[in-house]
């Protein structure tokens, strides 16, 4: 097929404003393309030629297509320049600049698709020495035989600037009309394109088999599926009302959210987004192949960071520090560990997405093995709105987000790339901002793990309760801490070592080692939460819930000019809670 | 098997760095006759059709046809370094896929490097019809253009019944220079007198680098159409260069 036919397309669409336009200009290019190649046809409509999901970009700089313009126009790069500034679009100028050529070539012949596509492919794969010789080279090559119509498209495309705001939805629409005369095969297009990420691939199955052979398209392993994603609302009680009365509330981690497919001989991890972000989490997929005994299964899971010494989660920011990495990916994963807590599965030797979600956890908690890097997602099933209250503020103490609640009707499948009221989030709207530094009493010790073995590895710390002379603990402490304070805290904390809980401390945690309350250390915090795991203030703002400090980190100051008695108080940290109780704007 | 031998190495330096000036990849095809080379520069301006025949080499053996694609700013780099009094031997072998130069002189040094993976390309022969042919010294030439480059990008070469011209202009400037017989032309053979403008970044790197490997070249022109450049080797074989004229805006 001629190039030009996809040129004059790209022309007229960008002549109208109607979506139905669009769809028919499309329906009638897709009908005009031979099967073999409507996949490259659909990849390039979107200005791509993989679907996103492979990571591979065209993006060539701009300096090369200039120069690229310029030997095949037979122009100065300065003259390329030139125009691209007054005209302000590439594209244009190489239009105008080859309607003037001033160089003739050897032999002329006319683009194919099949021409554009493979040059294209060729410039993504390009690297390494020489690669951006070879990339002007087989730009050159198609401007040299391109009309200036085509040149215009080819250097956008080149550029990754295509911009034709051809929707995935609109390529969807498009197929079913050309292939189905209408809009019938669009509800099974789309849960072909829902279950494979590739309207490529989407197409020429319609092409090819017609809509029998899209009703039995099946998840593949390596293609990631869009993900289901949840409403929102913002009381238990209408949450409740909403799932039926019941549901299953998950912890919803604060990470990156992850679909892995898992297969004999290799595992894929996707972002949200669809990326492939497999090479920035090494740890994650070998701990993913000790855990799962599938040869064939495709998890959805939050990877969050966890602080190898207390246990604790670490906040977003951390694990986002790994994202995108090409360079100390092994040591950043020594440095922040990363937890992938399972939530669903929505393949396992079988697809798993039209069964219901009770089915789908059976499935993933008989799979999935638990070790100390991969875990299931912490769950309950709540009828009570207080119940699910308090499992919320759990959730929010050890660091999540809040809570997805899910349906357990039998109607609750995997609603592939949908937004829908089978899964509701829970998520604060107040959070008390941690503004002051807090003075802080150590009155236990967690033994050292991975880096830290052979000194502490967290603190439990306390706030003083001035009313009943006792010491209450508001946090473990792992962060803020220099190697050099590390290897001296063993020393530092030998004199206050005791066999048992000091009488004047209130714990509910038990900590390895404890300590007599007598220094005190300066504590940086993100906010002031509630837990029921600790004891500060206990009860004076909910039964059984009392105050945690939030992402806890030691500014390097021990207040020696501070007694145990100077300390915060309980007091002063429930009234700092309630003090800067702010609505979170979303 | 190929395997050949050269008692001067500079020859074929030249010639590979004659083919360099439009190519890097180049795709050899060697058989019982000799090398033979046809590829066109990326951009499809200008082309180049080489071969050498079996009797150029001192020693020559290739029994059954093989592909040889190789890198040639690697080769030459090795090219460069041999010395006037070493004989150069070259062995390819179609399994490992490997060149191997062997330089003898006093001292043996041997060199292997590697191929590159054989591209399909079509190259069809330019079907036109020179009206205008002039041959003469490619050093006068060569001479000629250089003089012609200081004042433009482009030049134009015309051939009539006495002469050889080349003009070159800027807005203010312009240069012409005459080659006639008495001038040192050899020979002057127009059917009709032609005329057409070329890129110097390209003409003049062909014209330098064919000089180098031959004495006199011929110059073959029609109007507006493109340009053929022959060179002959004293070792035998042939050196063609075609380049497409730019397009004059009157």
């Amino acid at each position: 097929m001629r190039y030009s036919i996809i040129a004059d397309t790209y022309e007229r669409i960008e002549a109208t404003t109607k979506r139905l336009e669009m769809t028919e200009l499309l329906a009638d290019l897709f009908k005009r393309t031979p099967k073999e190649i409507i996949d490259k046809v659909v990849y390039l409509s979107q200005g791509k030629i993989y679907p996103d999901y492979m990571g591979i970009e065209l993006g060539v700089a701009e300096k090369l297509a200039i120069r690229a313009i310029a030997i095949s126009s037979g122009k100065r790069e300065a003259e390329v320049e030139e125009l691209y500034r007054k005209v302000g679009d590439l594209g244009k100028a190489t239009e105008i600049l080859l309607e003037k050529r001033s160089q003739s070539i050897l032999f002329r012949e006319a683009l194919s698709v099949e021409d554009v596509y493979d040059a294209f492919d060729k410039i993504s794969r390009a690297t390494g020495p020489g690669s951006v010789e070879s990339k002007i080279r087989l730009l050159t090559k198609l401007l040299n035989n391109a009309s200036p119509k085509e040149g215009k498209y080819i250097v956008r495309m080149a550029l990754g600037k295509l911009r034709l705001g051809i929707a995935d939805m609109t390529i969807l629409d498009a197929l079913s009309v050309a292939f189905a005369g209408s809009k019938e095969m669009r509800e099974e297009i789309e849960r072909a394109y829902n279950l494979s990420s590739d309207l490529g691939y989407v197409a020429k199955k319609v092409a090819e088999e017609g809509l029998e052979g899209i009703k039995r398209f099946e998840i593949m392993l390596g293609r990631p599926i869009r993900p289901m994603l949840a409403e929102r609302l913002s009381s238990p009680a209408e949450i409740l009302e909403k799932l039926g009365g019941r549901g299953s509330a998950e912890y919803k981690y604060d990470g990156l959210r992850v679909q892995a497919h898992i297969s004999k001989d290799s595992i894929l991890l996707f972002s949200r987004r669809l990326e492939n972000i497999t090479g920035q989490f090494p740890d994650v997929v070998s701990h993913l192949r000790e855990a799962v005994k599938s040869d064939g299964a495709i998890l959805e899971g939050e990877c969050v960071g966890v602080d190898p010494n207390t246990g604790e989660m670490m906040p977003f920011q951390m694990i986002s520090q790994r994202r995108g990495r090409k360079y100390m990916i092994e040591e950043m994963a020594e440095e922040i560990p990363v937890v992938f807590f399972a939530f669903d599965a929505l393949y396992a030797g079988r697809d798993l997405t039209r069964e219901p979600y009770p089915v789908r956890r059976m499935e993933l908690e008989g799979i999935v093995r638990e070790t100390d890097f991969v875990k299931i997602a912490e769950r309950r099933i709540v009828d009570d709105p207080d119940e699910l209250e308090a499992f919320f503020e759990h959730a929010i103490s050890l660091g999540c987000e809040g809570l997805v609640v899910k349906s357990v009707q039998d109607n609750s499948i995997y609603q592939a790339g949908a937004r829908g009221w089978l899964w509701i989030k829970y998520k604060r709207s107040y959070k008390a901002e941690a503004i002051d530094t807090f003075d802080l009493v150590p009155v236990g010790a967690f033994m050292g793990r991975g880096k830290r073995a052979g000194t502490y590895g967290a603190l439990l710390m306390a706030a003083y309760n001035d009313e009943e002379d006792v010491f209450e603990t508001v946090c473990k402490l792992g962060s803020g801490f220099t190697d050099e304070d590390l290897k001296a805290l063993p020393e530092k904390l030998k004199p206050y070592v005791i066999g048992h809980r000091h009488p004047r401390v209130k714990s509910q945690i038990e900590p390895d080692v404890w300590l007599v309350p007598s220094l005190v250390m300066e504590i940086a915090a993100d906010e002031i939460s509630l837990s029921p795991l600790h004891t500060c203030s206990k009860d004076s703002v909910r039964k059984g819930s009392g105050f945690a400090l939030r992402f806890p980190r030691f500014t390097g100051n021990w207040r020696t000019d501070k007694s145990p008695e100077d300390a915060t108080t309980s007091k002063e940290i429930a009234e700092m809670y309630r003090n800067q109780l702010k609505k979170i704007s979303e | 098997m190929f395997k050949v031998t050269v008692s001067d190495a500079k020859l074929l330096r030249n010639l590979m760095a004659a083919i360099s000036t439009l190519i890097e990849e180049a795709d050899f095809q060697a058989d019982p006759s000799g090398i033979k080379l046809r590829s066109m520069d990326p951009s499809h301006i200008a082309m180049v059709d080489f071969e050498l025949p079996s009797s150029a080499f001192e020693s020559y053996s290739c029994p059954q046809p093989e592909r040889i694609r190789i890198g040639l700013s690697d080769l030459l780099k090795l090219l460069r370094r041999a010395k006037s009094d070493e004989r150069l031997e070259l062995t390819y072998d179609g399994k490992s896929k490997r060149l191997e130069l062997t330089f003898r002189g006093k001292v043996v040094k041997k060199f292997t490097l590697p191929t590159l993976e054989h591209v399909e390309e079509e190259v069809p022969t330019p079907n036109i019809t020179f009206n205008a042919k002039a041959k003469l010294p490619s050093q006068l030439l060569s001479e000629a253009i250089e003089d012609a480059k200081l004042i433009s990008e482009s030049v134009r070469l015309e051939i009539e019944p006495e002469r050889l011209v080349i003009r070159s202009s800027s807005e203010l400037s312009s240069a012409s220079i005459e080659l006639s017989r008495d001038g040192g032309v050899i020979e002057l053979e127009v059917k009709e007198p032609s005329r057409a403008a070329f890129a110097l970044s390209y003409l003049s790197e062909m014209v330098k680098a064919g000089a180098s490997t031959s004495d006199l070249v011929t110059v073959e022109l029609s109007t507006n159409m493109p340009l053929r450049l022959s060179f002959e080797p004293p070792s035998g074989g042939r050196l063609l260069y075609y380049l497409a004229p730019r397009i004059e805006s009157e």
